[in-house]
């Protein structure tokens, strides 16, 4: 079978690896039209904030005999009459299927002064491909005042990467409230909280105009509401659009995507699928790359094997914002949902002055949304108990605290002299307080003594400090001082 | 020549002491024994070591309790009108005999299967062996460490080029500055291991990952490290993340990847894809978390001037079907920080039972012959041949791995006879079920054991065999190192050496099979030769002078390799060769109706199915039934409290225990003991999906739901074992 895939991104290249191994016979051609192989897009914002060594950001996997890549090609047209794809070195590649994995260009807004013929004004940027990364943190090496446009999760991240690096950074939103999508208002005041303590302005209900410049360079930014800021560096980061235009020109179905059925198929070609960022399945896509590699997995599932029964879409929602210094998360019904529906459970938790705020949704006894701020250990067990669907406590309260979410401390410590006869000492041998007690009553006087009678401490040596502490306080007939005795034991709550 | 504290001394014969080692896990306690006076004939001491340094958990201590159990097998068992009934060694035999001809006549040699243990000696390993390849000629034979190192053995092969457990001396970690140890509970299993631990704590570079805060888990508390809780199953995420965060914050070693090693490039496709939010959606472990662990071990890695770092595997992320490929990403973390083959750096799997190494060494697997030899590879059928005095192609090929061979026993031409020593499979085995299915239809079962196991139970002859303080043999330990195990007394009743029993059935063949240790140990060292484990240079007489030998030990190096690695790896290049690897859920991973983890393991007063541990009355007072850890929050979440009686349910079976709530345990996950038999049995429960690479089952995750089924004084729940 031959399959060609159109977009060499994180999806088309995983559709194209894992097809190769799942399907013996699968002859695959990949058309990439980004000059480099597949690379980690998501990693692009830390790429920015100055964490990432560009060899991270390779997906490609390891050549494969029956799989053939083409970098810095691209498609132009598609015969869906003879199956084959044209690219754009005059090359033709006859299909069996067709899988398009083209992706999304960043969305430009409408501003005054942004663009140029030849592109973006400097100091201006998206941030989409390798290039407007290492174009950013080349610009970071000279500004010293940043604005970022949209403050969803990349401009969040984008934000925060830059004020790790030094600059000042102003954020503009055109919504009332921070990444809306996935934040509620109080979560949204608590971020904006937490963004001003790490040195960066928030603007919600505002927009930028326009840019202006000084000897062809962005020297400032212009508010909806007329007042200006200077500016070195501007990054636009306010969404995306599909790409579809080669689909378009193929004939099939475009909405704001390809459009897909469940099963990933144009409605107009059983030959053609869309994948990632490009398409458009009935429930909508969420623009996380979990959704488009399950994508990826179930094309390749549905191509390998006629009969396979397409197994329902898990994707998961839960989007977690990679700002260092600030743990941001949210799944499911989060950001503006009707709060008041009487079968939902809404409960949450609002710290400010930590920075911390907690909000999750029950229904039917599972947790069907969550967001939360500023508390790292809360927000990984709520993303693990909501992605696996587990049962949730008649009171959901105790799902936001951390010392009830798991790995707290299980065990309260004493000092030797408080410990009950019962008390383990040595887990290892079995040995107790009240059984070291009746050694040293019964003529013990070392703790080696002790050791060569109860066996204590001769295991992992650990209750060793335990053993000397009983035996010194058994000699001196008093009670150590609590407060600063180091030897502490720990016991069983 | 270094003399060692393991030299041979007087037996209690001259009154004197016999230097010997435990008879439990792979830690190999020294210990001696001394003549006692009363019901049980030694008394156990200590005994210093560098492994163990005079430390002995209780299991140790107890040991000798067992060389009396009240139900001490004494003699053989034939069964008779469906009762096993005594018998002499001679119609015990001879019965086996006839029947197992009975059997190859109808059926051919492939209709006898032959099941070890990890727990036999190096010497009963190889016996056992090579009876099923020369005398029963079948391929049918694995052993139960195939449910303790296989994955871990795999992938230490594929990448390192060979598998010896530490590839380096335990007295070697004390000196690190970090140890991180996955799936790994080594202060309830061999707990004298945790002295060598005590520099990577006063440094607070201890980490451990486990679904629970083990007692292991405790020792980072108090600044001495790190505790990472990850979903059961999800393991492999939290290594791949690890080493995502050495390659972003440019930590790793790249001279040493680009000198040492070949695949990094590949390797990186697939780390790419696991940055740290990311990761923490699937294993639970917040990302910062995940960020700061990475950065500690690469501060003790030596490339950053740290003081040195390890790796160490454990069964919790090994028992996986995807156990070969977890091991693989470990194996690369630790490349990526430059350890293995740096002295005071290394990885390593903590290895479970006694000789659970030399198991694997000497032939007790499918797939392998004596000195690590694989059994497909015609230079090593004919190195091995030549010293059986047999045609390479009168040897059997490979067989199947163990939960494949149980699961064949009594099928259409499948095994219609079973051998078992030293295993208790209808316990160790995973979904028992099917397992206690598949004895059920053998035409014959004959079990070798010192006690009336749950195996021994269902078997038509019983045959009643020495154990450790009444043998003789060697053992190689969690490092590679061969000790000697010393007889200090004689096996009750008519209990004999197992091999005795062996020879004594092969001459019934006639065959010739030596039943004098010694003899047995020269003749596999004859037979490693040249093998990745060659044992060549070693000999009785050095060993009983005190040497501390670890294999590879040819006759033309006998000093042996204390430390593997220090010049290249075992692979054709010298290179170790990186395997990329992804994760993928669990086989039988949660739904609505099954919405929970459960992930089993040990109790630091048992061992294993119990079947020593369970009869020795200290060991059962301090643990007298298993129980289900649930955390309060799911307790809350299902209306359970302390002590109450609950029902555990995945898709193989169900079981009833009394409920453990404790914080010590992540709310989706319950934690369930696996040392009792029948009702109790934890592996009615776990999953018989096994890793495609090793076979090794999935033991450590699969779904289960919890339900209340009554208070806290309702009725006890008891065993039946003594029975």
């Amino acid at each position: 079978m031959r399959v060609v895939v159109v977009g060499h991104g994180m999806v088309g290249s995983r559709v194209a690896e894992e097809l190769v191994t799942a399907d013996p016979t699968a002859e695959v051609t990949v058309l990439g039209k980004e000059p480099v192989p597949a690379y980690n897009r998501v990693l692009l914002s830390s790429v920015v904030a100055g964490s990432k060594d560009p060899s991270l950001l390779s997906v490609a996997g390891p050549a494969h005999p029956r799989l053939r890549v083409l970098t810095g090609v691209g498609a132009v047209d598609v015969d869906r009459t003879a199956r084959v794809v044209h690219d754009d070195a005059g090359e033709t590649h006859p299909y069996d299927a067709l899988v398009l994995a083209t992706g999304s260009a960043a969305r430009v807004p409408a501003i005054q002064g942004v663009a140029l013929d030849t592109g973006l004004v400097p100091g201006v940027f998206v941030l989409k491909d390798m290039a407007d990364a290492t174009g950013i943190v080349e610009a970071t090496r000279s500004a010293r005042r940043a604005v970022v446009l949209g403050a969803g999760v990349l401009g969040i991240e984008v934000a925060t990467g830059l004020a790790a690096r030094g600059l000042a950074v102003r954020v503009v939103h055109l919504g009332e409230r921070l990444m809306e999508r996935q934040l509620g208002w109080e979560a949204s005041q608590v971020a904006v909280a937490s963004l001003e303590r790490m040195g960066i302005t928030t603007h919600v209900g505002s927009s930028v105009v326009g840019v202006t410049t000084r000897r062809g360079r962005l020297d400032g930014v212009r508010f909806g509401d007329g007042l200006e800021a200077a500016a070195d560096l501007f990054v636009m980061c306010t969404g995306t659009v599909p790409d579809t235009m080669l689909a378009r020109r193929a004939g099939l179905t475009c909405d704001r995507g390809v459009v897909v059925e469940d099963d990933l198929r144009s409605p107009d070609d059983p030959a053609v699928f869309a994948v990632g960022d490009c398409a458009q399945p009935p429930g909508g896509a969420t623009g996380l790359v979990a959704q488009g590699w399950e994508q990826a997995r179930r094309v390749v599932l549905r191509l390998a094997r006629a009969d396979a029964v397409d197994p329902a879409a898990s994707t998961t929602d839960v989007v977690r914002v990679k700002a260092s210094g600030m743990s941001m998360v949210s799944m499911g019904l989060s950001g503006d949902f009707d709060r008041d529906d009487p079968r939902h459970r809404v409960l949450s938790l609002k710290d400010p002055e930590r920075g911390r705020f907690v909000e999750v949704v029950v229904s039917g006894g599972m947790l069907v949304g969550a967001t939360c701020l500023g508390d790292a250990e809360v927000g990984a067990t709520l993303s693990a108990l909501y992605t696996r669907s587990m049962p949730v406590p008649e009171d959901p309260a105790l799902l936001m605290v951390r010392a009830l979410s798991g790995g707290g401390p299980g065990v309260v410590s004493r000092a030797p002299a408080d410990l009950e006869d019962g008390d383990r000492v040595c887990t290892c041998n079995s040995v107790t307080a009240g059984t070291i007690r009746a050694a040293l009553a019964d003529g013990c006087r070392t703790a080696a003594d002790v050791s060569a009678r109860t066996r204590a401490s001769t295991g992992c040596g650990d209750c060793r400090t335990t053993v000397e502490a009983l035996v010194a306080h058994a000699a001196d007939g008093h009670q150590q001082d609590i407060e600063h005795d180091p030897d502490l034991v720990r016991s069983e709550s | 020549m270094t003399l060692s504290p393991d030299r041979a001394t007087v037996g209690p014969r001259d009154g004197g002491p016999t230097a010997t080692h435990c008879p439990y896990c792979a830690l190999q306690c020294a210990q001696q024994l001394v003549r006692a006076e009363g019901p049980v004939p030694v008394e156990v001491q200590a005994r210093d070591f560098p492994t163990n340094r005079g430390g002995m958990c209780q299991k140790g201590w107890s040991a000798a309790e067992v060389l009396t159990a009240p139900d001490r097998l004494t003699t053989p068992l034939v069964r008779r009108d469906g009762e096993l009934v005594p018998a002499t060694w001679d119609e015990a035999l001879d019965l086996v005999h006839a029947r197992l001809e009975g059997i190859r006549d109808e059926h051919g040699p492939e209709a006898v299967a032959v099941f070890g243990g990890g727990g036999l000696t190096n010497e009963k390993a190889y016996t056992l062996g090579k009876l099923a390849r020369v005398v029963l000629r079948t391929p049918y034979i694995d052993y139960n460490g195939r449910f303790c190192m296989s994955s871990a053995a795999a992938a230490a092969n594929r990448t390192l080029g060979v598998d010896r457990g530490l590839a380096f001396p335990v007295t070697d970690l004390g000196g690190a500055e970090a140890v991180l140890l996955v799936g790994s509970n080594p202060a309830e299993t061999m707990p004298p291991l945790v002295q060598h631990l005590a520099g990577a704590r006063s440094h607070g570079g201890l980490v451990v990952v486990d679904p629970r805060r083990s007692a292991t888990a405790r020792l980072t508390e108090h600044g001495a490290g790190t505790h990472l809780a990850p979903v059961p199953g999800s393991d492999l995420v939290v290594l791949l993340a690890l080493t995502h965060v050495l390659v972003d914050e440019a930590l790793v070693d790249a001279d040493y990847l680009a000198e040492r090693t070949t695949g990094w490039e590949d390797v990186l496709a697939t780390v790419s894809r696991w940055w740290p939010e990311r990761a923490e959606a699937v294993c639970g472990v917040p990302a910062d978390t995940l960020r700061r662990t990475a950065r500690r071990l690469a501060a003790a890695a030596p490339v950053h001037g740290g003081g040195g770092a390890f790796v160490l595997t454990g069964r919790g992320m090994e028992q996986s079907a995807h156990g070969t490929d977890t091991v693989s990403a470990a194996i690369t973390l630790a490349l990526a920080l430059g350890l293995p083959g740096r002295r005071g750096s290394g990885y390593g799997p903590l290895t479970g039972q006694g000789n659970g190494q030399g198991g694997r060494e000497h032939g007790l697997k499918s797939d392998q012959l004596p000195g690590y030899r694989l059994i497909a590879d015609p230079a090593a059928r004919e190195h091995v041949a030549g010293v059986w005095g047999v045609d390479p192609g009168s040897l059997p090929g490979p067989g199947v791995p163990a939960v494949e061979l149980l699961a064949r026993l009594g099928t259409e031409g499948g095994p219609r006879a079973l051998l078992v020593h030293g295993a208790n499979v209808v316990v160790s085995a995973p979904n028992v079920g099917r397992v206690r299915e598949a004895l059920g239809r053998l035409d014959l079962l004959v079990v070798s054991d010192v006690v009336p196991s749950e195996t021994a139970r269902m078997a038509d002859v019983v045959l009643p065999v020495a154990q450790w303080a009444e043998e003789e043999g060697t053992m190689t330990n969690l490092e590679g190192r061969v000790v000697r195990r010393r007889r200090a007394t004689d096996p009750p009743g008519d209990a004999r050496d197992e091999l005795w029993v062996l020879s004594e059935l092969a001459r019934r063949f006639g065959h010739d099979l030596s039943a004098d240790a010694r003899e047995v140990f020269d003749e596999l060292a004859r037979a490693s030769a040249g093998g990745k484990a060659d044992y060549s240079g070693i000999t009785y007489d050095r060993l009983d002078a005190g040497e501390a030998l670890y294999w590879p030990c040819p006759a033309d190096r006998p000093a042996g390799t204390p430390r593997m690695f220090e010049h290249g790896f075992a692979t054709a290049d010298g290179r170790a060769r990186l395997v990329a690897v992804d994760h993928r859920d669990p086989a039988d991973d949660v739904t609505g109706d099954r919405p929970l983890f459960l992930t089993t393991g040990r109790v630091l007063h048992h061992y294993q199915s119990g079947a020593q541990t369970r009869r020795v009355a200290e060991l059962v007072d301090a643990a007298p039934e298993p129980f289900a850890e649930l955390s309060p929050l799911l307790a809350d979440t299902l209306g359970v409290a302390e002590g109450d009686l609950v029902r555990v349910v995945s898709a193989r079976g169900a079981l009833e225990l009394r409920a453990r709530v404790t914080s010590a345990i992540r709310p989706d996950t319950v934690f369930v003991p696996f040392h009792w038999a029948g009702a109790l049995s934890a592996n009615l429960l776990t999953s018989d999906a096994t890793d495609p690479v090793s076979g090794m089952p999935e033991f450590k995750v699969c779904a289960v739901s919890v339900e209340r089924v009554a208070a806290r004084n309702a009725r006890p729940v008891l065993e039946e074992v003594h029975a």
